[in-house]
């Protein structure tokens, strides 16, 4: 123990000397903001988050550039391929990259035992909840935002006319807010997970098992035993499936895929509403977990 | 000022906290002393609304914790050292809960100044020492200069310079008129610093008294004498209404008289002493006595205490309690004192 002692306890000084001011759901969000942002693991994950969206959108552009250049414009259609396209290339990724970051917001104040110390400064806890899912998907949204920007603003010397992304066009712009919508649905979706199950390695693994591992069985199974008709509609209800169909201009992968097998996919918008009622379900769960149960 | 009503606390069919009721007041240090187990922390969570009771009620300043408009100014609580994110440096920790009551960061600066962590406040809080955490958990209970202090073992791996330091501290913040509870299971610490003391054992209140009450109460005052002339002496005491037991052929523990008294009477009846010694028993029996049927983890050593149990004490009549206290280290603490030679 090298530290110095202060050789005589100040005197505490009389409650007037320090300002010391009601909880407020302001003063909980900016808690919450310093607590984000004083992690390590916060930086870590936004900057791979932007990393894999702006690289993703570039490659992509190049690809299409590329494309164009040897096989013309038209190839471009045939193939499924768009500007939009391009520049939300690596939201899958980033998506789950972000879901990282919800989960550890709440599991790693479980983890350590600062959440004692964030109920014992904040005892409605619902509230100190709530500033929290705030900040995270705040950010998620911003960052996401800037990111797309930025992907934008460096391919568009990239993308041919044919492939260029039109900010004046409603199904264009739709692919990136709708973007930006279910990243940020995702990361408030593996909060809530967080809540629920209070441990990091066990919430990812469950954000990883809806959003990656269910689609992929479902996948294989529409291909396979596309005569049961049930397999298709759990299947266009999945969280990442329903929500995913607003963030592709034409008919999605997913989409085409169910075309095959005879199943009518949810309308854009329904779906990322199915996606936000999962959410809201899950964020509910977590907030009576973590109402009820000892921390 | 602390007040719980009928607090229990369940887990499954284990009782952490049996129905208790107690009053901690302003104004002094109040040691809640118990063996390890004993329900401390489980009853200092409650009141920071952390654990739910079973059944009961605790107030602070008069409501409960999470009904408090500003509850960092009502009470400020170490309740285990480390409740900290151990990827976050000190001074940010202590900024962030700053920040959810608007308190400015000069305070963070003052109770990091106060808590001797200048040199660390901007590290990683993963690399603390033990006794750096438990500063840091006592500056963060101070952040909102409140009128309830709640420290579970603060003196826990602390140096100790950082021992008396602590000491102090609750001392001067009491003196202020500050409610200060403070756990231990060591009654030496407590014997130190507090003025009150409340002792649990097995989630139930043993002794609410004054820390000289409990003493005074529980102190065993006895005389052993050697002599060839034992049988005599003993029937010669018995008269004079003293309490003889025969410890072995030739050695008398006499309770009542005092050393003096017997030395003069054995005198008068020309009777030769071999050994004339007052035996006083110390805070630790005292306490060994109270919590002995309470203690959940038991060494072998303590287990085949040979010493006959302690008078008094909160013995329930448990079979467990036959025989097993005082404790090998609470014999060893016995003070012998001006021995007559």
């Amino acid at each position: 123990m090298s530290t110095a002692i202060a050789a005589e306890p100040a005197a505490a000084a009389p409650s007037s000397a320090v300002t010391v001011k009601n909880v407020t759901f302001g003063r909980l969000l900016r808690s919450e903001w310093i607590k984000l942002w004083s992690l390590r693991s916060t930086w870590w994950t936004l900057a791979s988050t932007a990393v894999v969206l702006i690289v993703g959108a570039v490659g992509f552009s190049a690809l299409i550039y590329f494309i164009t250049k040897e096989a013309g414009a038209e190839e471009l259609g045939m193939m499924g391929l768009s500007g939009p396209g391009a520049l939300v290339w690596g939201y899958p990724v980033a998506s789950l990259v972000v879901a990282v970051l919800g989960c550890m917001v709440i599991t790693g104040e479980y983890g350590t035992g600062m959440i004692r110390s964030t109920f014992a400064s904040a005892p409605r806890r619902l509230d100190a909840f709530a500033a929290k899912g705030v900040v995270l998907a705040l950010v998620a949204a911003s960052l996401t935002t800037l990111s797309l920007a930025i992907a934008w603003a460096v391919t568009l010397p990239l993308l041919p006319e044919a492939a260029a992304v039109d900010l004046t066009d409603g199904a264009d712009l739709r692919v990136l807010y709708g973007t930006v919508m279910y990243v940020t649905l995702l990361a408030l979706i593996a909060y809530g997970l967080g809540a629920l199950i209070r441990h990091t390695a066990g919430a990812i693994f469950t954000v990883a098992a809806i959003f990656l591992v269910l689609p992929t069985v479902f996948n294989v199974a529409l291909i396979g035993a596309s005569r049961y008709e049930w397999i298709g509609t759990i299947y266009k209800f999945l969280p990442d499936v329903a929500g995913s169909q607003i963030t592709s201009a034409g008919p999605s992968q997913a989409a085409m895929l169910a075309e095959f097998a005879g199943v009518e996919m949810l309308d854009p918008w329904v779906g990322i509403g199915v996606l936000a009622l999962y959410t809201a379900a899950v964020l509910t769960a977590g907030a009576v977990r973590l109402k009820r149960s000892d921390p | 000022m602390i007040e719980a009503h009928g607090l229990a606390k369940r887990y499954g069919s284990k009782t952490a906290v049996d129905n208790i009721s107690f009053t901690v007041q302003p104004g002094r240090v109040t040691g809640f002393l118990g063996p390890n187990g004993a329900g401390k922390s489980t009853t200092m969570r409650m009141i920071m609304g952390l654990d739910r009771p079973t059944a009961g009620t605790v107030t602070v300043n008069g409501r409960p914790y999470a009904r408090h408009a500003r509850p960092l100014a009502e009470v400020g609580a170490l309740l285990e050292a480390k409740a900290v994110h151990s990827g976050r440096s000190a001074f940010n920790h202590l900024r962030a809960l700053a920040a959810t009551h608007g308190i400015p960061q000069q305070r963070v600066h003052d109770v990091i100044e106060l808590t001797g962590l200048e040199s660390v406040a901007r590290k990683r809080v993963g690399g603390f020492s033990l006794g750096m955490g438990q500063r840091l958990g006592i500056a963060a209970a101070l952040i909102g200069d409140p009128k309830t202090l709640i420290l579970d073992e603060p003196v826990n791996g602390l140096d100790p310079e950082g021992v008396i330091w602590v000491r102090n501290l609750a001392k001067r913040l009491a003196a202020d008129g500050r409610t200060v509870f403070l756990s231990s299971h060591l009654m030496s610490e407590v014997a130190l610093t507090a003025d009150h003391v409340l002792v649990i054992g097995r989630g139930r209140i043993l002794a609410d008294t004054s820390v000289e009450d409990l003493i005074a109460a529980s102190e065993r005052k006895h005389v052993r004498v050697r002599s060839p002339q034992a049988g005599d002496l003993a029937s010669l005491l018995a008269q004079k209404d003293a309490v003889v037991t025969t410890l072995e052929p030739g050695v008398l523990e006499i309770t009542g008289p005092d050393a003096a008294s017997v030395g003069e009477l054995a005198a008068a009846a020309r009777i030769v002493l071999h050994e004339l010694t007052p035996i006083r028993s110390t805070l630790e029996e005292a306490y060994m006595s109270l919590t002995a049927d309470s203690v959940e983890y038991r060494s072998e050593d303590s287990r085949q205490g040979t010493t006959p149990p302690a008078a008094g004490g909160a013995s329930t009549g448990e079979p467990v309690a036959v025989g097993t206290t005082p404790s090998a280290a609470g014999a060893q603490a016995t003070a012998v004192e001006g021995s007559d030679r």
